[in-house]
């Protein structure tokens, strides 16, 4: 008898764990087109793109965008 | 904001390509001096004059040369700036350029290139030692730094100058304090103004300074002109030097790991065209 409650018991055991486990990944999914990095966010928190020549600057919390008439560029020599 | 302080500028043509320094509060004659500065520095960096530092490092075939502050300086630099771009960046790629033509300054044009003799740059811990005031460099690899000095020079020019100023050398910049209205300096980067304060911006290209399919960005993975699907990247970081290293090392990476590199290493960024 006592083989026997030890028997149920560890079957139990055995199913509830995998249940459980099966649970909490299925509620854990991972993203597989997260970049590998955290992606930069904008001073609002929110990702900032500003449409720029043939494509988007993306700019960082630490840099602000401006409407000043720039002084000089960075280009290609 | 604070009321706007004038904007002194300084124009002019030094390291093969067009200079500009600015100051919000600094004499007009800082910024000539400047200038001086730059063309003293950048006359020790080149590789198209055999008296410079670089060309006598260059042929020192193995033995220890003395070199100045700031070239043992940018040596230790470049070597920072080839670990942390995973070899993309390697100012020893002097052999390859050679071998594409790219023999004098691009003024005068580029001779016959013989890509048959361009190969992979070894290493660059493996053929470059610096300890203090020399460096070696193993026989047969040859330096050129190009491709970093000048976002340095523009961090070092900056801190030479002083406070709120903004030095750009051929695209390469940086800009320090809080710019002529207290907000910034307004610098262009892809056609949008960003407001940078201690921060540099540089641009890597493939576009400028080519003949044909010949180009100066060496891919050090295959010891050619890069091709791989990117034309041109421009990036803010936290200095010049930083910027540049960014920017190529982006370019080299290509399209499809690029985004995700500069949004790990760059404050602000831009990937244009493709190949």
């Amino acid at each position: 008898m006592r083989v026997l409650l030890l028997k149920a018991g560890a079957t139990a055991l055995t199913v509830i764990a995998t249940v459980a486990s099966a649970l909490y990944v299925s509620s854990h999914l991972k993203n597989p087109t997260a970049p590998l990095q955290p992606s930069v966010l904008n001073a609002n928190g929110n990702g900032s793109a500003v449409s720029a020549l043939g494509g988007t600057v993306t700019v960082g919390p630490s840099v602000r965008p401006g409407n000043a008439q720039p002084v000089t560029s960075t280009y290609a020599s | 904001m604070r009321p706007e302080t004038k904007i002194e500028s300084h124009r002019f043509e030094a390291l093969g390509t067009s200079c500009s320094l600015f100051s919000a509060g600094r004499p007009l004659g800082r910024l000539v001096e400047g200038e001086l500065w730059v063309r003293q520095v950048g006359a020790r960096f080149t590789r198209f004059s055999a008296q410079s530092e670089l060309s006598r490092l260059n042929a020192s075939a193995g033995r220890w040369v003395e070199v100045g502050e700031d070239m043992e300086a940018l040596l230790r630099d470049a070597l920072r700036a080839y670990a942390t771009s995973g070899g993309l960046v390697n100012v020893a790629v002097l052999p390859s350029m050679m071998a594409t033509g790219y023999t004098r300054p691009i003024s005068q044009g580029p001779t016959v290139a013989v890509l048959e003799s361009a190969h992979p740059p070894p290493a660059l811990p493996d053929v470059l030692q610096v300890r203090e005031g020399e460096a070696r460099l193993e026989p047969g690899a040859g330096l050129d730094l190009g491709g970093v000095a000048k976002g340095w020079m523009a961090d070092r020019l900056c801190a030479w100058l002083g406070p709120n100023v903004l030095a750009n050398l051929g695209g390469d910049l940086m800009a320090t304090g809080d710019g002529p209205a207290g907000d910034g300096w307004p610098v262009g980067l892809a056609g949008v103004t960003v407001m940078l304060r201690d921060q540099g911006a540089a641009t890597s290209s493939v576009r400028r300074r080519r003949s044909g399919d010949m180009h100066h960005l060496i891919d050090p993975r295959s010891g050619l002109p890069a091709r791989t699907g990117l034309e041109e990247v421009s990036v803010v970081a936290s200095s010049g030097f930083e910027a540049e290293v960014v920017a190529k090392t982006a370019l080299l990476l290509g399209p499809d790991l690029a985004p995700t590199y500069c949004a790990s290493h760059a404050l602000a960024w831009w990937l244009g065209g493709s190949q």
